[in-house]
C-alpha cells in the first residue's frame, strides 16, 4: 500500500490512492449534471465559492440513487458558514489533496457500511424517503436527526439529512415525515422548540405586530394616559408636554406634575392609530405571513413542535434490516379495508375457491409509479382527496363483493371474485386508464404512471404468502 | 276617646294666630317653600307651557335639521353586567347620531372582556379602560377627552331611558342657547321592591322632580343627576371637565353656571334608576350625598357669594335658598323642636299629632295637585297613596336625621375625604388641597 503523499496528483479532475478514485468537482465542472460523477469511489468538491459547493452537494445529496445520495464528498478549502447543509452533509474537511490519506479511510469505512444496507423498497413516500435518511445516518454512524436553526427553511429549522430531499419551501413536508417514522417507531422525539406557521401557506416567516381593530393597520402611535388626582384630569401624556421644558403640566389646573403616585399615575396606555384616527387600548396583534403576505390573527397560526428525534431500536436495524411499514393513514379511506382484513377475507374466499373450483378469484396489486411527485406538490390533503378519488373510481367498475386494501398511498391491493385473470387482467386496464385521466383532469394534467400485477388465486398457498408473492414479482 | 276629644278642643279652640305661633315652622318655612312657592312655579309653568309651545317645536325642527353628534358617556366600575342592557336599549332611541364612549374604572371583574365583545359587535363605540381606578371624575374626564360630540350625555350604567330620552333632553339648547346643561327627569324602577324603594319614589316624584321644575324656573336649579345629564361640550371643556367627587353632579352644575350659563330641568327627558332598596344602605348614599353640600356649597364654591366679576344673583340666590333650605333650615327644626318642648310642654301631646296631621295632609295634596301637571308616570299615583302618611316620618324624621349627623361630620370632621366612593390617592390629594 502506497501511503506517500508525493503520489498524489490531480490527473483531469481525477486523484487514484489507495486503489480509490477520487473525482474534483470545482467551479470548472458543470453543476447542471452530477451523471458524470458516476462510478467514482469519492468526490472532492471545492467549496471556495460557498453557493456552488452547495447546489452540487445537494444534488448529489438529494438524488434518489444510493449511488449518489451516499458518496463520500470530500469539502476543500471550505469556509466558515452558516449553511445547515454544507456544515453537516459533507464526510470531511480538506486544506489540501495531501488529505486524501485520512480521507481515503474515511470513505473505506462508509463503503464498508453500504454493503450491509438492506436494499428493500419501501412502498410508500414517506417509507422511501426515511429509508434513505436512515441508510445515510447508518453509514456515517448518525443517530440522532437534530433541528437545526436555518432562515433559508420556511419554518426557520432544518434537518439537514431529511430535508435535504426537499427545497427550503417543503420544510413543513419534512416535520409530517418525522411524524410519520415517529409513529411507525423507527424515532424517538424530544422537544425541542415550537414554531408557528402560516395557516394558508405553512411557512414560518411571520412578521408580528401589533394592529388597530379596526382597520389593521400597524401606523400607530401609543402613549401612556396620565390622571392628575387633584383636579381629575386625565388624558395621554402629550396633553401634559410641552416644548419648552420636560415638565408636565396638567391642561386643566395648570399645575406641574410632581411625583408619580402622590398627585398623578398612569392608569394605563393608549393607542392612536394614524391611518382611522381610532383611539384603542386592546391592540390585536397579527402576523403577517412574509411568504404569502396573508395577515393572520395569530390565534389561527398553526403550531408545529419541532423535536429532536433519536433512532430507536427499530429505527437503527431499519437500515440493515428493513422495516414493514403500516398503511395507517390510508386504512380509513371509505370503500377499502385494511391490510389486516383483507389477509382474512383472502383466507375464507380460498376455502371457498377449493370448494367449487369452477369460481375463479384474482387477486392484483396497483402502483402508483411516479406519483410522490404529486404528493409533493400537492401536499397530504391533496394526496388524501386523490386517493379518495381513485378509490372511487375503482369502486364504480367492480363488484360490490370484490374489496380494495391500501398497502400504503401509492400501493394498493384488489380482491376480484370471480374473474379469471384474462378478465380481471383487461379489468385492470381500463382502470388504469380511467384513473390516469382522472388524476390529469384533477391534478393540472399531471401524468401518472399505474402499473399493475394480476394473479389468479393459488388454493395451494396461503393467502399471506400469495401476497408477498405478488408484491415480490412486482418489485423485482 | 278623651284624649280625641281633648285634642279636637284643643285643635278648634287655638286662634289662627295662635296655630301660626304653634306650628310656625310648618307655616313659614316648609308650607311656604315647599308648597306655596313650588305650586306658584309650576302652575305659572303649566299655564305658559302655550306659549313655550311654539319655540320648542322650533327648537326640535332645529335640532333635527342639524342632527349633531352626541357623545354619551358612561363611566363605571364593575358595570359590565348593565353595560350590554344599556347598549342594547340605546338602539331603541329615537335619535341615532350619538356615539357610546364606556369607561372602564379599573373593574376587577368580566366587564373588559363583555366590553370588548360589545365593542367588536358595534354597540359600543369607544371602550376605554384604566387598569388602576381613578374614581368617577376622572373617568368621566377620560371619556369626554376622546369624545368628538357636540353635546355630551352623562349616564350611569344600571339606568334605563324612556325611548325618546336622548332626543327630548337635547331639544332645549336648540331653543334656548344660554343653556350650558339640561338635567333629565329621574324616576325609581324599582318602587315596588320595599318600603324604603316607595317612599323614595314619593319622594323622587314629589321633590326631585316637581323640585326640580320649580327651581329651573326659578332659574336656582343646581344638581344636574349624574344618571341624565346632557352639557355643551364646550361648556365642560371650558370648566376642565368634572372635579373630585363625591357630589360631583352638584359640582359640575355650578361650575357650568359660574361660566355664565343657564341650567334647564327637562321633565320629558325620562330615566329609569333603581334606588337603594334597605334603608341602611339608604343612609349611606344620602349622607354621601349631604356632605357634599357643606364641602361643595360652603367650601369649594364660596365664592358665590363674593361680589367679584363673575358674581351672578341667580347663582347667589340658588345658593342662599339651598343654603338655607337645607342647612339653616335644618338646625332650626331643632329650635322649633327645642321651643315647642320649653314653651307649650304639656300642649306637646296635641301638637306632634296636629303637626304630623298637618304635614300629611300637605303632602296628600302637593302630591295628588302635582300628579296632575305631570305627562308621564311611571306608577299610577294611587299606588302611593297608602304609603303618604308616612312621608312625614321619612321627611320629618328620617331624612333630617340624616342630614343633621351628614353636616355635623363634614362641618367637624370633613368625613367626605375617607369616602370609600374614591380613591385614596385622589382623597388624599383633594383633602391637602382642600378642594
Ligand atoms: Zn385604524
Ligand atoms: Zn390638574
Ligand atoms: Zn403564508
Amino acid at each position: 500500500m502506497n501511503t506517500s503523499t508525493e503520489n498524489i496528483k490531480v490527473v483531469d479532475h481525477k486523484i487514484n490512492y489507495n486503489n480509490l478514485v477520487f473525482y474534483v468537482i470545482d467551479t470548472t465542472n458543470s453543476i447542471l449534471n452530477i451523471d458524470h460523477t458516476m462510478g467514482y469511489d469519492a468526490l472532492i468538491l471545492d467549496a471556495s465559492d460557498p453557493e456552488y459547493a452547495r447546489i452540487v452537494l445537494k444534488k448529489i445529496r438529494s438524488h434518489y440513487n444510493p449511488e449518489f445520495y451516499l458518496k463520500p464528498v470530500f469539502l476543500l478549502n471550505f469556509k466558515e458558514t452558516k449553511d445547515p447543509l454544507l456544515n453537516n452533509m459533507h464526510d470531511g474537511l480538506m486544506t489540501s489533496y495531501d488529505q486524501v490519506v485520512t480521507m481515503s479511510e474515511t470513505a473505506k469505512r462508509i463503503f464498508l457500511k453500504t454493503t450491509q444496507l438492506d436494499n428493500q423498497l419501501i412502498p410508500s413516500f414517506e417509507g422511501q424517503t426515511v429509508k434513505k435518511v436512515l441508510n445515510y445516518m447508518y453509514t456515517r454512524d448518525i443517530r440522532t436527526l437534530k433541528p437545526i436553526v436555518d432562515l433559508n427553511s420556511s419554518i426557520g429549522y432544518t434537518y439537514p439529512e431529511l430535508s435535504i430531499n426537499f427545497t427550503n419551501t417543503e420544510e413543513p413536508q419534512v416535520l409530517e415525515i418525522l411524524e410519520w417514522a415517529d409513529r411507525e417507531g423507527l424515532i424517538w422525539p424530544d422537544f425541542y422548540e415550537r414554531v408557528y406557521l402560516c395557516n394558508n401557506c405553512n411557512s414560518g416567516a411571520l412578521s408580528y405586530r401589533e394592529v388597530c381593530p379596526h382597520c389593521n393597520s400597524s401606523n400607530s402611535k401609543s402613549e401612556d394616559l396620565v390622571h392628575h388626582f387633584p383636579c381629575a384630569y386625565i388624558g395621554p401624556i402629550s396633553d401634559f408636554q410641552n416644548n419648552i421644558d420636560n415638565s408636565l403640566n396638567c391642561p386643566k389646573c395648570n399645575k406641574t406634575l410632581r411625583h408619580i403616585g402622590i398627585d398623578y399615575d398612569k392608569p394605563s396606555v393608549i393607542h392612536h392609530c394614524n391611518n382611522c384616527d381610532q383611539n384603542y387600548q386592546d391592540a390585536f396583534i397579527k402576523s403577517k405571513c412574509l411568504s404569502c403576505e396573508d395577515d393572520i390573527d395569530v390565534k389561527y397560526l398553526v403550531p408545529r413542535t419541532v423535536n429532536i428525534y433519536k433512532l430507536t431500536r427499530k429505527g437503527r436495524s431499519a437500515a440493515t434490516s428493513g422495516f414493514l411499514s403500516s398503511s395507517q393513514e390510508v386504512d380509513d379511506i371509505f370503500g377499502t379495508i385494511n391490510m389486516q382484513t383483507l389477509k382474512i377475507m383472502l383466507h375464507y374466499e380460498l376455502e371457498k375457491v377449493k370448494e367449487s373450483p369452477a369460481q375463479k378469484t384474482s387477486i392484483a396489486l396497483v402502483h402508483l409509479e411516479n406519483v410522490f411527485e404529486l404528493y409533493n406538490k400537492i401536499g397530504k390533503k391533496g394526496e388524501r382527496k386523490l386517493l379518495e378519488e381513485l378509490v372511487a373510481v375503482v369502486r364504480e367498475n367492480i363488484k360490490s363483493s370484490d374489496v380494495i386494501a391500501f398497502e400504503s398511498s401509492s400501493t394498493l391491493y384488489l380482491m376480484l371474485t370471480n374473474t379469471a385473470s384474462e378478465n380481471a387482467e383487461q379489468k385492470l386496464k381500463n382502470l388504469s386508464a380511467l384513473t390516469e385521466n382522472l388524476i390529469k383532469k384533477n391534478f393540472n394534467g399531471f401524468k401518472a404512471n399505474l402499473l399493475h400485477k394480476v394473479k389468479m388465486l393459488d388454493t395451494d398457498k396461503k393467502a399471506e404468502v400469495q401476497l408477498q408473492e405478488l408484491s415480490k414479482d412486482f418489485f423485482a | 276617646m278623651d284624649y280625641l276629644d281633648e285634642f279636637f278642643n284643643y285643635i278648634s279652640s287655638v286662634s289662627p294666630a295662635k296655630l301660626v305661633r304653634v306650628f310656625w315652622f310648618f307655616f313659614f318655612f316648609e308650607f311656604v317653600r315647599f308648597f306655596l312657592v313650588d305650586f306658584t312655579t309650576v302652575l305659572l309653568w303649566k299655564l305658559t307651557a302655550v306659549f313655550r309651545k311654539q319655540r320648542v317645536r322650533e327648537g326640535r325642527n332645529l335640532f333635527w335639521a342639524e342632527k349633531p353628534l352626541i357623545s354619551i358617556i358612561v363611566p363605571g366600575k364593575n358595570e359590565g353586567k348593565h353595560i350590554f342592557k344599556l347598549a342594547n336599549s340605546l338602539k331603541e332611541q329615537t335619535y341615532q347620531n350619538f356615539e357610546l364612549i364606556v369607561i372602564d374604572d379599573g373593574s376587577d371583574d368580566e366587564t373588559r372582556t363583555i366590553c370588548n365583545s360589545l365593542k367588536k359587535n358595534g354597540l359600543i363605540d369607544i371602550f376605554l379602560s384604566n387598569d388602576v381606578r381613578g374614581g368617577k371624575a376622572s373617568a368621566a374626564n377620560l371619556g369626554l377627552r376622546y369624545s368628538s360630540g357636540k353635546y355630551i350625555i352623562h349616564m350611569d350604567a344600571d339606568c334605563s331611558y324612556d325611548r325618546d330620552a336622548v332626543e327630548n333632553i337635547i331639544v332645549p339648547f336648540y331653543y334656548d342657547e344660554k343653556l350650558g346643561a339640561v338635567g333629565g327627569d329621574v324616576q325609581v324602577r324599582n318602587y315596588r321592591e320595599s318600603l324604603c324603594a316607595s317612599l323614595q319614589a314619593i319622594e323622587y316624584t314629589d321633590t326631585i322632580s316637581i323640585g326640580r321644575i320649580s327651581q329651573s324656573q326659578l332659574g336656582i336649579y343646581r344638581i344636574i343627576s349624574g344618571a341624565f345629564g346632557a352639557f355643551k361640550k364646550d361648556a365642560l371643556d371650558s370648566v376642565g371637565g368634572w372635579d373630585i367627587g363625591p357630589g360631583l353632579d352638584g359640582d359640575i352644575t355650578v361650575k357650568v353656571r359660574k361660566m355664565g350659563y343657564e341650567i334647564h330641568f327637562e321633565p320629558t327627558a325620562i330615566c329609569q334608576t333603581n334606588v337603594p332598596v334597605t334603608f341602611k344602605a339608604l343612609i349611606k348614599q344620602r349622607l354621601r350625598w349631604d356632605k357634599s353640600l357643606i364641602r361643595f356649597r360652603l367650601r369649594k364654591h364660596r365664592d358665590v357669594f363674593y361680589p367679584n366679576e363673575s358674581f351672578r344673583i341667580s347663582n347667589f340666590v340658588s345658593f342662599v335658598e339651598n343654603i338655607t333650605y337645607s342647612l339653616v333650615l335644618n338646625f332650626k327644626w331643632y329650635f322649633y323642636l327645642i321651643d315647642m318642648v320649653l314653651n307649650f310642654t304639656s300642649r306637646l301631646i296635641f301638637i306632634i299629632p296636629m303637626n304630623f296631621i298637618l304635614y300629611t295632609i300637605n303632602n296628600y295634596f302637593k302630591f295628588i295637585v302635582f300628579s296632575l301637571f305631570r305627562q308621564r308616570k311611571n306608577v299610577k299615583a294611587e299606588y302611593f297613596m297608602l304609603y303618604m302618611p308616612l312621608m312625614a316620618l321619612y321627611f320629618g324624621y328620617f331624612l333630617r336625621l340624616v342630614r343633621t349627623y351628614a353636616y355635623l361630620q363634614e362641618l367637624i370632621f370633613r368625613r367626605s375625604y375617607e369616602d370609600s366612593w374614591n380613591p385614596e390617592k385622589s382623597s388624599r390629594q383633594a383633602k391637602s388641597l382642600k378642594l
